[in-house]
């Protein structure tokens, strides 16, 4: 009944809760179904005595881990829960009265079991605000598996009329066997933020592949639109000048001066930010693309490729911290921009405990991601309007991934503004990063599931695990100061590294990638990138459908 | 009410021990506290805290290594909680111990004891 979810495969219920269970089926669940209470951050206790306070039936204990028999309701200590078994039979399993969760006195072990996680999930869903009708918090059936799955498409793959066929080329004009598509580009006038994600866009996977199957093709769309300027047969002929086999450096004048007419606000010689360009290069293939197709859908079903590749949902958890009603949103997102993990690495250690073993002061990939899907409890000038108050209350509010992109583009935030002296500052502080990240922890399913407590429950849209595991492919780094830098790009193609700094490219060892003040990470899909790797010196034919067809996506 | 510092604190106490037969000053706080919901608001306040500061990071940390050296079916709450309870008790860092304290003193003075 329940999905197999490698982070949380079910553990197999003990002998003891296996033969209660025969014996009882869910008759003890649903009676102490009345007897719990959810408090508003989602913890269910036990709540049978409410004039009373608990106490263990032999020693009087009351501070501490209680346990409730199932049986016969009487409450019992750790210490002293095992006299009750001995005594009375059949009374083996207990509840922990403060976090609803199971427990084999005969083991003296917590024991799972879904069938009862099951009856509390429900009705944890029930008593919060809003549960039973509405959708809000996300739980349409409980513990019925959608049949719809996630499919892992690429969709972007190749196809065997279009594609141009590529034979292995290796340019014998060059000293160096770099792999094909590698060629540096030649700065215009700080011009390296240009260079430096374009180099990451084209051999992103899905664009590289869209561009070298010509789906974009330059003489059609001439044909159509006239002399007007096209981004994309701009981004085409760059793509196109890489892959030529040519090792000189390529200067993308064209592109630049596409660029500018499209985003006139940045059109001069100035040094520009690098994620800016990104997002507004983005938009300027969104908005060639519905010009050429006269659709005007917005981001979250759009099928340019710019959306395609990069396009991602995002979930807003808004919850009222009286009452725990929760509020939830979804917005779509090409990219995910994350402050960095500096509060955890302050000076003053006053108020930490003494760490045994850990490096103080490492920013880290993942401390940035917990950081940016962590509770965030808003300021009590920011009170929001509960529904179900009906009035201005604390809330708190968590992040979360929805859909995954195919490639996953991390922006990290390297400005500090200080209001106080009016400045901007750049943050210098290394931050390390994985070449495989798994982000199955960032996702609403996990981030939901993980309010409910330790709970052991299939979830509607749970991910299967393999699209949730990338490889990075480009990093961008910066080095220098907020006005005047210097961007280059890391690119890993069949598992080298190579640094691409304008016109120059090199091949380098990976402790340099790593040691790099990153600044824009690229990841994509583990199986694109498989594909990718397999061999790049010429396209792939393998039978795959039609890659018009919609890429994956829960819907 | 003296004062303990925590290194002189009384080993943790096994439940059964001596629980005389009047409620000790202790008890009747407690049950005060329980009564008026005031225990389960410094409950979550104390969590807050607690996960604010990495503590509950700390604890988790050394439960998984315990858990990684012994194997995970040789392992059980008990154990744990039997491990992590002193250093747990330990760790606590004094603002939030102080922070509670405080609570507790309003508490009191407001339900007049």
């Amino acid at each position: 009944m329940c999905a197999r979810n490698s982070i949380y495969t079910t553990p197999k219920p003990c002998k003891h809760l296996a033969d209660y269970k025969l014996r009882h089926g869910f008759n003890t669940y649903y009676s102490i179904r009345n007897c719990l209470k959810t408090t508003p951050n989602g913890r269910t206790r036990v709540a049978k005595h409410t004039t009373k306070i608990p106490r263990c039936s032999f020693c009087d204990r009351y501070q501490g881990r209680l346990y409730f028999c199932l049986m016969c309701s009487s409450l019992w200590c750790p210490t002293h829960i095992l006299l009750h078994t001995q005594s009375e039979k059949g009374h083996e399993v207990a509840i922990d009265m403060d976090r609803s969760e199971l427990y084999c006195c005969l083991c003296c072990d917590q024991v799972y079991d879904p069938d009862f996680d099951k009856v509390v999930v429900c009705n944890q869903v029930k008593d919060l605000p809003g549960g039973s009708k509405s959708k809000t918090n996300g739980f349409e059936a409980c513990g019925e598996r959608s049949s719809k799955r996630k499919r892992l498409d690429s969709g972007i793959g190749l196809d065997l009329k279009k594609s141009k066929l590529l034979v292995s080329m290796r340019d014998r004009r060059a000293k160096s066997c770099y792999p094909l598509g590698l060629r540096g580009l030649n700065n215009l006038g700080s011009t390296c933020f240009m260079n430096s994600v374009l180099q990451a866009l084209l051999h992103a996977p899905p664009l590289r592949n869209y561009f070298l199957n010509d789906r974009h093709n330059s003489i059609q769309c001439r044909k159509r639109s006239g002399e007007k300027l096209c981004l994309l047969c701009d981004i085409d002929a760059i793509s196109s000048a890489m892959f030529s086999g040519d090792r000189t450096p390529y200067t993308p004048a064209h592109f630049l001066y596409s660029w500018w007419q499209h985003s006139s606000n940045l059109a001069s010689y100035e040094e520009q930010d690098a994620h800016e360009f990104f997002i507004s290069v983005l938009d300027g293939i969104h908005e060639t693309e519905s010009k050429i197709r006269n659709s005007g859908k917005d981001d979250g079903d759009c099928q340019c490729i710019a959306h395609r590749a990069f396009s991602g949902l995002l979930r807003s958890d808004v919850t009222c911290i009286s009452c725990g009603f929760t509020s939830t949103t979804y917005d779509p997102c090409v990219d995910i921009s994350l402050n960095m993990d500096t509060s955890n690495l302050s000076s003053s250690n006053a108020n930490k405990p003494i760490k045994p073993d850990e490096k103080t002061g490492a920013s880290t990939l993942s401390g940035c991601l917990n950081f940016f899907t962590r509770a965030e409890r808003l300021g009590s000038d920011q009170k929001l309007h509960c529904q179900n108050c009906q009035e201005l209350r604390d809330s708190s509010k968590q992040l979360s991934i929805r859909r995954l992109p195919l490639v996953l583009c991390l922006h990290i935030k390297r400005v500090e503004h200080s209001l106080v002296r009016k400045i901007s500052r750049k943050i210098n502080q290394y931050m390390q990063f994985p070449f495989s990240l798994d982000m199955t922890p960032y996702l609403s399913s996990s981030i939901v599931r993980s309010k409910f407590g330790n709970r052991i429950f299939t979830f509607e849209y749970d991910n299967s695990n393999s699209s949730a595991a990338y490889e990075i492919f480009a990093v961008i780094a910066h080095s220098g100061m907020l006005e005047s830098g210097h961007y280059v790009t890391y690119l890993r193609l069949k598992n080298q590294w190579y640094k691409c700094d304008d016109a120059w490219i090199s091949e380098v060892d990976e402790g340099i990638v790593r040691a790099s003040q990153c600044y824009m990470l690229f990841y994509v899909q583990k199986l694109l990138y498989n594909e990718a790797i397999e061999d790049s010196s010429f396209v792939h034919i393998s039978p795959r459908r039609d890659p018009f067809d919609s890429t994956a996506g829960c819907s | 009410m003296t004062r303990k510092h925590s290194v002189n604190r009384p080993p943790t106490p096994d439940g059964a021990e001596d629980q005389g037969n009047e409620p000790i000053l202790q008890e009747i706080i407690n049950i005060k506290l329980i009564e008026s919901g005031e225990k389960e608001r410094l409950m979550e306040m104390l969590r807050e805290r607690l996960i604010e500061c990495g503590w509950k990071d700390e604890m988790k940390a050394l439960c998984r290594a315990y858990v990684k050296k012994k194997g995970r079916n040789n392992v059980t709450v008990d154990d744990l909680v039997h491990l992590i309870t002193p250093k747990g008790r330990a760790s606590v860092p004094d603002s939030v111990k102080a922070e509670l304290l405080q609570r507790i003193r309003s508490f009191l003075t407001s339900a007049a004891l």
